[in-house]
């Protein structure tokens, strides 16, 4: 073990009394806490801003809508916010459990790569289907919202039963809600759906972590 | 009036009752790498390492030593021992706070 010769080696201290005790298990819980069970409130908050920003904007660039930016701006901005996001996500979701071992870690690391494979299976999916579409069709984006939005509810759904977290769990089944409801209201309301409804609810879960954090 | 409980000699000083603090914060199974834990804690690794030997000595703390990509890392884990302790440390305290010492 980690020994540094003439380290000086904190003392027994005064006696704590029961209060004091009572207090310094308080303290070094809130911060062990902290550090371990990373609040998912800012990874939420960010997601929340990339759906409401990226897809109002994609909505706005609709010649049926607004018109209000060309659409290949919005479909740029959408794939650096959605970008930055992934990569935030990863960072944020590996914090935990850092110098962890044993189940928790195992978990994490497992959930962390669902959505990896689920991801990268749905994109071979839908990029197949849409070389099938005619060029432009309603349907693509369609497809793509529609697929990305229940694989996304799906997952939460999953880490609302791992770490049996009702919050995330409730999450997950109004993204599910929003998945159904972009693909019938069609092009270009499903953008509208996924900024506001599913950008909104990320918003909402944000928040709930904020004035709830234990749950 | 009830005896007054004795206090765990082991857990009930400072540095160490912080560290079974941290180390109950972990969920049962898992295991936390020394410099993890001493960040955690804000403590030297010379101070960390003797209060885990006499955690260690008590049966309430398993040190694990193991090679992750050959490099050697210190594994260190509440046992259901020093779990039980610090539950029957912390009730024992509320008992003597209730009593009003």
């Amino acid at each position: 073990m980690n020994n540094d010769a003439g380290d000086p080696v904190e003392d027994e201290g005064e006696p704590l009394s029961a209060a004091e005790s009572l207090e310094l298990i308080a303290r070094q819980n809130e911060r062990t806490r902290r550090e371990l069970r990373v609040s998912p409130a800012r990874l939420f908050a960010v997601w929340a801003f990339t759906w409401l920003v990226g897809w109002g904007l994609v909505y706005l660039s609709d010649d049926r809508s607004a018109a209000l930016l060309p659409g290949w701006v919005a479909g740029i901005v959408v794939a650096v916010l959605m970008v930055g996001a992934i990569f935030y996500s990863a960072w944020h979701g590996s914090k935990p459990s850092r110098g962890i071992r044993g189940p928790s870690r195992r978990i994490g690391a497992m959930y962390g790569w669902s959505w990896g494979i689920s991801f990268a299976a749905m994109c071979l999916i839908d990029i197949r289907v849409t070389k099938l579409l005619p060029e432009g069709s309603d349907l693509v984006p369609l497809l793509w919202s529609g697929t990305s939005l229940l694989l996304t509810g799906t997952l939460y759904l999953a880490g609302g039963m791992l770490w049996q977290d009702m919050r995330q769990y409730f999450l997950g089944g109004w993204i599910i809600v929003c998945s159904g409801a972009s693909v019938l209201v069609g092009v270009p309301g499903n953008f509208l759906v996924l900024s506001l409804a599913g950008g909104g609810g990320f918003a909402v879960a944000a928040l709930v972590y904020v004035v709830r954090p234990r749950g | 009036m009830a005896e007054l409980p004795e206090l765990d000699p082991v857990i009930h000083a400072q540095a160490r009752l912080r560290v079974t603090v941290a180390l109950a914060g972990l969920r049962p199974a898992d295991q936390i790498t020394f410099p993890r834990l001493q960040q955690l804690l804000e403590m030297t690794a010379g101070n960390l390492s003797t209060h885990l030997r006499k955690l260690e000595d008590a049966e309430y703390v398993e040190i694990t030593k193991a090679y992750e990509h050959r490099t050697p890392v210190t594994l260190v884990r509440l046992t259901s021992k020093g779990r039980a302790a610090f539950e029957s440390y912390t009730k024992a305290l509320q008992r003597l706070l209730d009593a009003g010492t």
